[in-house]
């Protein structure tokens, strides 16, 4: 039986614009088994990014239970709000990576320093840090600042990042949003790629129906269907 | 929508920055207005007093006499147009000053200027002749004769010359030095403001980059949208200006009083000229210094045009530095030292930023810990983009280090004068008709006086010290005691012979205060040439002592060294009765002078009282310097919170990244105090050597006097706090930001945050 890496049920967020709420999502559910990949879809605003957040502790559900990486976060059984911080400290520091469309990166680090200030932060080695950049096309930027490279560059040492940490769950959101459609396919073969190897689970949000085609499941948030 | 509203619609977006650059504005015009209306007022004040006591000439005998009647007589047979003034004591208190209206008739005076014997000066109304001269039968006068031709001197008869006549202190000189400190105030005040109002409005104008470029793309000439920034800016500006100066006018009159009170107690003198200055001036300077410190990008191309350069080098800015170091060490003019310190200024803030990004950078590099090299990034990348308000709180500490140091050694200092100046409880004014020997005799005679108390006598007077560019010589102060006693035996000497008092008992020598000690050269040990009365008498230099605020030279003699042709100006007794009580003494002297009344002065009130006046003052001045401060340290707190907002980004990737918000809010902590750390660090030693500046190089130049050179640590303490404090408010304010889920990355490039 394959272990679930992560599951979440009942989930409900609204925010309020002005003096009207808005829901964004109401008793969502999803589960993410080691080495799958959950494709998140729907128009803006239909809450993609809120949702990540949500998995990865940056935000707070309205209601709902998530139960990541054999933690437990239950809306119910209200914890210290501090013990409950520490704990997604814990996993985003060291199981969860999250890639965003673009700023991954210290801009005062050079690229290779901010793989090894993420691997660092993770406890992993930084001996690999190089060889990540290399495998990625970008070991001879590796002194560059991160305004010294292109966007695509930039995601690459950000993918860099990621998988130097080891993680055992990556959320992307829209990571391939601000580059062009080539630099795009590069960038999003190389994760995939990478994520099949080590077996991670992948949660990726974007508005691109190809790409969220090539995920093992697809997240309709628009419609709130799962296929 | 017109591209204007297009254009303010940033502001309607931003409204916090609109109202932050608009009190920016108003605070700096009320800073600025403030320290020029001041000055206005004094400046004012003392072209009144100038103009009322400006010198003229008299003629004297050469045998140093007093001039009489007959005098006047052979000068007038010589043809000379001379006019008596004879100063003499009212009866109902203070002076009269007896003028001859027909001799008066050729000094025309030009319509538009007032006579000095017109009216009422210091306190003295002018009246004719003939009823001076009735006074001067009952009690001493002095008659000195006024020429209104200084041409004339070719035609003086024999036995006469030429001399100074003031009717009153000279404060040409301490006046124009005293406005030149106050200018020099001014000017460091408006630097700062116009620091604070560029960074500020530098930070709107980097948030609204993208619109413009947006426009730019839209097809509208760059020239244009320039255009509408300046009308944008005017209309701001004319806007915050007028409230501006309204606040510092009140500013100003609020605490005016005081300062006035306190100019008399430095000058001697009624200076205040209540309302000065008027509302064009601050107007259009605080205009020109916004439009200036906003729209200098513009100008930039102008000034490369006329330096012919692109960029300044640091060897430059370093070479002004040295240059402006050691102008301030060898120049003796004041306006040189006032550019020596403009340079050092000038240099020390354009260095500023760039050591600290230097040294950070270095310190980046040399890390091994990632995170430290992160922190040591982000304080470079701060350095440089907060270097405008980072630069104005340097000056601003370093101002503040300087006038706090000035004040508390002046507040020391001048205590201590005041105690030696004030040592006997009173002050008995002897009457012009008074024997004072049967009067010494007596208080010589009580065994109480003798047991527990203390007194000695007083004459005040005038003598000259021989050469001079015109040879009319120097007037000099002449400060005659005796008994040389208690009274006067611990006061503090800058240099003295072994055992200065008791030659001065012994009549062996005089001492000299500072001020002509500086002006004459006057060392201990060397002879020096006075002329008392008729007299040229040598005396040997005892002790140079410390005479504070006093314009004039002044020398200490025994009494009982004066000729008996020596006029005396004044003669009062100092007297601490001990167990004796002081109506027993003035109920005797008045007995021994058979007078009614007797003029008695109660020092301890009079040191109460000046020392009110001094404190008012200082407390003036620390609060000007003070909301300085605390201006710039707002306009920092605004940049930095402002400027971190455009990084909360990156400082939020931590918390992304696994480090817990308490985490990444120490980290943030840690930055913010080393960047206000780092520049407090860096005010230290300029405001130390601006301490310097002021207290052995200004003060000695302009006022002839130096105050002790003390530097205090608990001040320095007290500034690092107060850096500290400000960093963390600002690491505060950011904090804040760091709990909102909301922060997008994208926000962080088109905020030109991306920086490294």
């Amino acid at each position: 039986m394959v272990d679930s890496l992560l599951r979440a049920r009942g989930l409900n967020k609204q925010f309020r614009s002005g003096n009207e709420p808005v829901q964004v999502f109401r008793d969502l559910s999803l589960r993410l088994d080691e080495g799958d990949s959950l494709a998140l879809t729907g128009r803006s605003g239909s809450g993609k990014s809120t949702l990540l957040n949500i998995l990865c502790g940056l935000e707070k559900p309205d209601a709902g239970l998530v139960e990541v990486l054999g933690e437990t976060f239950d809306s119910r059984k209200p914890e210290v709000p501090a013990k409950n911080e520490a704990r997604w400290g814990n996993l985003r520091r060291q199981r969860i990576g999250v890639v965003f469309q673009e700023a991954n990166l210290m801009p005062a680090l050079s690229l290779l320093d901010n793989v090894r200030f993420r691997a660092r932060l993770a406890g992993q080695s930084e001996e690999e840090c190089q060889d990540w950049l290399e495998r990625l096309g970008i070991g001879e930027l590796a002194d560059r600042f991160p305004d010294q490279v292109s966007g695509g560059q930039r995601q690459r040492a950000a993918l860099a990042m990621v998988f130097a940490m080891k993680p055992a769950l990556i959320l992307a959101d829209e990571p391939t949003g601000s580059l062009d459609r080539q630099t795009a396919e590069a960038v999003i073969g190389q994760l995939f790629e990478l994520q099949a190897r080590h077996g991670c689970g992948l949660i990726l949000a974007t508005h691109d129906p190809e790409l969220a085609a090539r995920c093992g499941r697809h997240l309709d948030l628009g419609h709130l269907s799962e296929t | 929508m017109t591209l204007l509203a297009a254009l303010f619609s940033h502001y309607r977006r931003h409204p916090l920055q609109l109202l932050a650059l608009a009190t920016m504005i108003v605070l700096a015009t009320m800073l600025w207005t403030g320290v020029y209306h001041l000055t206005s007022q004094a400046r004012a004040s003392l072209d009144q007093s100038e103009s009322a006591v400006a010198e003229r000439q008299q003629v004297t005998r050469e045998d140093g006499t007093r001039m009489t009647v007959a005098d006047f007589v052979e000068l007038r047979r010589a043809g000379l147009c001379v006019m008596p003034w004879l100063e003499v004591s009212s009866p109902e208190g203070g002076r009269l000053v007896g003028v001859d209206p027909l001799a008066a008739g050729c000094f025309e005076q030009p319509a538009s200027e007032e006579a000095p014997w017109q009216g009422e000066l210091d306190g003295r109304p002018f009246v004719d002749i003939s009823e001076a001269a009735e006074l001067v039968r009952e009690q001493a006068g002095q008659l000195s004769l006024l020429i209104s031709d200084a041409g004339s001197i070719g035609g003086l008869p024999a036995g006469y010359r030429l001399a100074p006549f003031r009717v009153g202190p000279d404060t040409g000189e301490l006046g124009d030095s005293f406005l030149l400190n106050l200018d020099a105030l001014g000017v460091l005040v408006l630097l700062i403001t116009a620091l604070l109002v560029r960074s500020v409005y530098l930070l709107g104008m980097a948030q609204r980059r993208d619109s413009f470029a947006l426009l730019h793309r839209f097809g509208v000439p760059q020239s244009r949208v320039n255009r509408l920034l300046v009308v944008e800016i005017l209309l701001l500006a004319l806007v915050c200006i007028v409230p501006g100066i309204w606040l510092g006018r009140w500013l100003a009159t609020g605490l005016g009083s005081g300062f006035g009170q306190a100019l008399e107690g430095l000058f001697d003198q009624s200076l205040y000229a209540g309302q000065g200055g008027n509302w064009l001036v601050p107007l259009a300077t605080m205009l020109a210094v916004v439009l200036v410190a906003c729209l200098a990008d513009f100008l930039r191309p102008l000034a490369r045009r006329l330096v012919g350069g692109n960029r300044r080098s640091g060897g430059s800015v370093l070479l002004m530095l040295v240059a402006g170091l050691a102008l301030s060490v060898w120049v003796m003019d004041l306006l040189w030292l006032f550019v020596a310190v403009a340079m050092v200024f000038v240099a020390a803030g354009i260095l500023a930023p760039g050591l600290i990004a230097w040294l950070a950078d270095r310190r980046a590099e040399s890390d091994r810990d990632l995170q430290a090299r992160w922190r040591h990034r982000e304080l470079s990348v701060l350095a440089r983009r907060l270097a405008l308000p980072l630069v104005a709180l340097q000056f601003a500490m370093a101002m503040v280090l300087a006038v706090q140091a000035l004040v508390t050694t002046f507040e020391g200092t001048f205590d201590r004068w005041l105690a030696q100046r004030l040592e006997a409880d009173f002050y008995i004014e002897v009457p012009e008709t008074g024997d004072l020997a049967p009067a010494l005799d007596w208080l010589a005679a009580q065994p109480e006086l003798a047991a527990s108390g203390l007194w000695h006598r007083v004459i005040r007077g005038r003598a000259t010290l021989p050469g001079g560019e015109d040879r009319t010589g120097t007037n000099v102060d002449v400060f005659a005691l005796g008994p040389v006693g208690p009274l006067v035996t611990d006061w503090q000497l800058f240099e003295s012979t072994p055992q200065p008092w008791q030659g001065l008992q012994q009549g062996e020598g005089v001492m000299v205060n500072e001020q002509l000690a500086r002006r004459h050269g006057v060392r201990v040990g060397q002879n020096l040439t006075v002329v008392l009365g008729g007299q040229s008498i040598e005396f040997p230099v005892l002790a140079v002592y410390p005479d504070y605020g006093r314009p004039a030279g002044e020398i200490l003699v025994n009494a009982s060294m004066l000729p008996p042709d020596f006029t005396i100006g004044f003669q009062s007794l100092s007297v601490s009765p001990g167990n004796l009580s002081i109506d027993t003494v003035t109920d005797e002297l008045r007995r021994i002078w058979q007078v009614e009344e007797l003029t008695v002065r109660d020092n301890r009130a009079i040191k109460e009282l000046a020392s009110a006046i001094f404190d008012q003052t200082f407390l003036l001045t620390r609060a000007m310097t003070t909301l300085t401060l605390i201006l710039a340290a707002i306009a920092l707190l605004m940049m930095g919170w402002v400027f971190f907002s455009t990084r909360a980004w990156y400082f939020r990737l931590l918390v992304v990244w696994g480090l817990s918000r308490r985490q990444a809010s120490a980290q943030l902590i840690r930055l913010s105090v080393a960047l206000t750390g780092a520049i407090a660090l860096l005010a230290l030693p300029l405001g130390i050597w601006l301490t310097w500046v002021l207290v052995h190089r200004i003060n000695p130049i302009a006022f002839g006097w130096s105050l002790p050179m003390a530097v205090y640590p608990e001040f320095w303490l007290e500034l690092g706090v107060l850096s500290l404090l400000i960093g963390l408010c600002i690491a505060l304010l950011m904090s804040r930001q760091l709990k909102s889920p909301t922060v997008a990355p994208v926000n962080a490039n088109a905020l030109a945050g991306g920086d490294r």
